[in-house]
């Protein structure tokens, strides 16, 4: 038995054990110690296929209907493995400092623990698994576990209904994964992925279809524009751990997939390279766009796991267009650019989750209109966050850049066949440099808001820094987001294997394609070295300097209550993008010289695609209420609906029968 | 090799300054005015270093540090940029989006100095320049493709390279007038903003540094000139005929074209008041729509021509 499939009786008893044990620090020890175990097992099992190596091969026997579960890690399975185990056992390490309160409390956490290690466990099963059921039943549980995570504090109402609201979004996503399974079972009389790439690889009719139906439910994964309606209110419910977990590993389960079928399909259409790269863009345009706008801390960083999947499958299109056209350098860039952004995005989303929870945690509070100021009372804090929001708006000398760059190089290369595919694909790429822009707007509101300037509300009292058990997994990640950007060979050595599976790539083309990431990472350090020196010297020459209160302009009676806010920040840019982004505004002008009420203004920016959404919904609830009340009240409509269903059974169980 | 970099390093020391002194030499002599001398912004960032600084007690160290990374991130984006001659201290493949997001970097430490005072006054300059840089983003980026599609090169150097084929006259034309509204933003001059007004209502990037003094002022004020000098001699670059032949010619068109794009933007900002705020994207959207017609020519030239 290959190691890392170890770690699936490890994770259970580790599990079990954190139910049943009653102290809190027990269980989170059993949970912790479980998980490390299981890490250093995947690791240890997954390095061969992870540099290159053979797939790690097994077949399961097991009683019908599966008959045997076949088990494959190659280098895609491995990649993810690598670092979303790891990932799982800091943001159980990060739960216990932050859930510490309602330990204190009384509140048993044996279940959120070991429910952490069934997250893990669902990584080793999705991962690695060739068998559509056993994927599914992964797929599940790591949807129902990630459900229960997020409702915690599940007294609230509105957090329930986050949960809810998660719940079914995630459930329509399975629907419409079952169907492609079912389409692909009823064509192939087989469950697995095998069998699935032999039907694949040939052309038909339904290939397209499939392709459509799988891409649909790994968006809903993913969290894809227009499919992202669940994702901010359940980043703002959830515990931070949890936020973090979801956006930064979970839910690269939907790219993972993605990428596998795309390795099961082989050669795309070139319609399928469009479709997911305008799908790419207009998720990353429409990502970014409302975490310009958001008031909600994590709400703002829930958008922005929807603007950066948006980049990675900017970087999977790339890679199919590529794929497609048989310009092998385009796909080699393009799934390498996606492949290690999704690295670098769980980096840097995984610390700004963490850091807001040690806001959150602290103040009570993540909403921009109230915080301000909290740089001097939570120093660590605020600069962790400023390395994590910089990162993610890929300036240098961090991670995030080096993907974008990749992506970049892909993008205005000119090497697509006609004139018209390399104009739509600069046109992306500027489009991917408006986003980056925007970001670096949201990450100057979003910190600068926050932790700069003054407080903006008495009434927030600021506790104390994080203990060790959260600055821990700040630093890890704030480190790795460093590293990753002044060597990314590090980043890039675990993808090289993975995009090494795509059947037109050699290594020696993969390192040549990669080659203008050499001026840019020596750039980079000698920019990040020079930036270090410049700060330092400052910092210790201007500590002893005067102090005055701001001057501005000689202004003395200024207040804190006059500073600006996240929505004044923001308010000239939304008002540009007002039809992309509605906002409810309402608002009381005095009027008179003497006015006798005073003036008020609140505005709001919802999620144009949830509000469309409830209106529907509504307005189709509307129309039933209004039929289904006349029924009873008149005879002649009893009888005709009745008629009606009686007839409709009896085809359909005729059509059956037949 | 060594003789370029050397006069890149030398002009990106001691032309700068000057460029904005140039400036203002011209918009004196539009208002009929003799002008202060042209050295005159290079004694005032003299005369600042010696001054002592003053501090917000709002401020955290990140207001003292950021005025410093602003001056590291603009002599790191000069750089790339063939200054004086053909040949920039560091060129690679794409190098043009190290330079945009070296920008955004200088761009981001200032604007979070600003908020970091906690005055509305800077708030309101730090929420302008971040709103006016998402649309100009794209411009960089549609005239540094357009201009590849030309030579079919991906740096900096070789896509700012003056071509005299016939085909490419539009290309160049509508790449320059795009990278003088880019200039204009970035260097914060008229018609987006004013920079020798005292009404901070109207300003943008002059609103946002208010709060700071002394040496740090001095690093702003360098900053600004160098992106300034930066921007110019992109332009000048592109219209140089003799970059190519190398030695003291190519050196001195280069400096004359620098000096002749100041005198122009001297000159517009002489003649032309201060857009409203609310047009000034519209004003960048003008650039984008350049940009874009420039990529198009690219895309259409390369076609007529292969």
């Amino acid at each position: 038995m290959p190691s890392f499939l170890l770690s699936v009786p490890v994770l259970v008893v580790g599990a079990l054990l954190a139910v049943g044990l009653r102290s809190n620090r027990a269980s989170a020890a059993v949970a912790l110690a479980s998980q490390a175990c299981a890490c250093i097992l995947v690791l240890l099992g997954v390095g061969r296929p992870l540099f290159g190596g053979a797939a790690i091969e097994l077949l399961w026997p097991w009683p019908p209907p599966i008959t045997t579960i076949p088990f494959r890690v190659d280098a895609l399975g491995a990649f993810f493995l690598a670092w979303s185990l790891p990932l799982t056992l800091l943001g159980t390490l990060y739960a216990i400092g932050y859930l510490r309160p309602s330990f204190e409390s009384g509140r048993h956490g044996g279940p959120h623990f070991a429910l952490l290690n069934v997250v893990a466990l669902s990584f080793v099963l999705i991962y690695s698994v060739q068998n559509a059921l056993v994927f599914l039943l992964g797929w599940e549980v790591a949807a129902v576990a990630a459900w229960l995570l997020v409702i915690w504090d599940y007294r609230s109402q509105k957090i329930r209904f986050a949960g809810f609201n998660y719940l079914v979004s995630t459930h329509v996503g399975l629907f419409v994964l079952v169907a492609a399974f079912m389409l692909l079972h009823s064509k192939t009389a087989s469950m697995d992925f095998a069998a699935f790439s032999r039907f694949l690889q040939q052309p038909s009719p339904a290939r397209g279809t499939i392709f459509l139906l799988l891409g649909t439910a790994f968006a809903l994964k993913s969290a894809f524009f227009p499919f992202h309606t669940w994702l901010p209110r359940a980043h703002a419910a959830a515990p931070a751990h949890v936020s973090a977990l979801m956006s930064g590993v979970i839910h690269k389960a939907g790219l993972f997939g993605f990428v596998r079928f795309t390795l099961l399909m082989g050669r795309p259409e070139e319609w399928m390279g469009w479709t997911v790269l305008v799908f790419g863009a207009v998720s990353a345009f429409f990502g970014v766009l409302y975490t310009a706008s958001q008031r909600d801390l994590k709400r703002l960083l829930g958008y922005s796991s929807t603007e950066n999947v948006g980049i990675a499958a900017l970087g999977f299109g790339l890679g199919y267009l590529g794929w497609s056209w048989g310009a092998t350098d385009l796909a080699l860039i393009g799934f390498a650019g996606g492949l290690l952004h999704v690295l670098n995005h769980a980096i840097f989303k995984c610390l700004l989750f963490y850091a807001a929870g040690a806001v959150q945690r602290a103040a009570h509070s993540v909403d921009l209109e109230r915080l301000g100021g909290l740089a001097k009372r939570l120093p660590r804090t605020a600069a962790l966050f400023l390395i994590g929001t910089l990162a993610g708006s890929a300036l240098p000398p961090f991670n995030t850049l080096v993907s974008e760059f990749i992506i970049y190089t892909g993008l205005l290369s000119g090497q697509g066949p006609s004139p018209e595919a390399n104009v739509v694909l600069v046109v992306a790429a500027a489009g991917l440099a408006f986003v980056g822009a925007v970001s670096a707007l949201s990450a100057t509101r979003a910190f600068g808001v926050t932790f700069l300037g003054q407080p903006r509300d008495a009434r927030i009292h600021v506790g104390a820094e994080p203990p060790a058990s959260m600055l821990v997994p700040m630093l890890c990640h704030a480190a790795l987001a460093i590293v990753c950007g002044l060597a990314p060979q590090l980043g890039l050595g675990m993808v090289r294997a993975s995009v090494g599976l795509f059947p037109f790539c050699t290594l020696a083309d993969l390192e040549r394609v990669l080659a203008p990431l050499a001026g840019l990472v020596y750039a980079s350090r000698v920019l990040a070295l020079l930036l270090l020196a410049a700060g330092l010297l400052r910092w210790w020459q201007g500590a002893g300097a005067r102090r005055s209160p701001t001057w501005a302009c000689g202004y003395l009676a200024g207040s804190p209550r006059m500073q600006y806010t996240g929505s004044s920040f923001s308010e000239h840019f939304a008002r540009i993008f007002a039809s992309c982004m509605p906002a409810l505004r309402r608002e009381r002008i005095a009027s008179e010289i003497f006015p006798a009420l005073p003036g008020q203004l609140a505005t709001h920016h919802a999620d144009a695609v949830e509000q469309r959404i409830f209106e529907v919904l509504a307005r189709g609830e509307d129309a039933i209420t209004e039929v289904s009340e006349r029924i009873p009240g008149h005879p002649r409509f009893a009888f005709a609906a009745g008629l009606c269903a009686v007839l409709i059974i009896g085809a359909v169980a005729w059509g059956g029968w037949r | 090799m060594t003789v370029h970099c050397l006069a890149n390093v030398l002009g990106l020391l001691f032309l700068p300054l000057l460029l904005t002194g140039l400036i203002q030499r011209v918009k004196s002599l539009w208002s009929g005015r003799r002008g202060p001398p042209l050295l005159q912004p290079t004694y005032d960032v003299l005369k600042l270093f010696r001054k002592s600084p003053v501090y917000s007690a709002t401020a955290t160290p990140l207001f003292r540090i950021a005025p410093w990374l602003f001056l590291v991130t603009a002599c790191a984006s000069a750089a790339v940029v063939p200054l004086l001659g053909s040949e920039p201290i560091a060129s690679f493949p794409f190098d043009f989006v190290w330079f945009a997001y070296v920008w955004a970097l200088g761009r981001v430490a200032l604007m979070l100095a600003a908020l970091d005072t906690g005055s509305a006054f800077e708030g309101m300059g730090s929420a302008r320049e971040a709103t006016f840089s998402t649309v100009l983003e794209p411009v960089l980026f549609l005239v540094a493709a357009a201009l590849c599609s030309r030579s079919g090169a991906h740096s900096l150097q070789l896509a700012l390279r003056f071509e005299a084929a016939e085909g490419s006259f539009l290309l160049t034309t509508c790449a320059v007038l795009a990278l003088l509204v880019v200039l204009q933003v970035e260097a914060s001059r008229m018609p987006v903003d004013d920079p020798s007004t005292h009404l901070e209502l109207t300003m943008v990037h002059e609103v946002m540094v208010l709060d700071h003094c002394g040496a740090d002022l001095a690093a702003i004020q360098i900053g600004s000139a160098i992106k300034l000098f930066v921007g110019s001699s992109m332009i000048a670059a592109l219209l140089n005929p003799w970059a190519a032949s190398g030695g003291a010619l190519a050196l001195g068109a280069q400096l004359v074209l620098s000096a002749l794009v100041a005198v122009f933007v001297g000159t517009i900002e002489s003649l032309v008041a201060r857009l409203k705020l609310r047009l000034v994207p519209n004003y960048i959207a003008l650039a984008l729509g350049l940009g874009a017609l420039a990529l198009l020519l690219g895309a259409w030239g390369r076609v007529s021509s292969g």
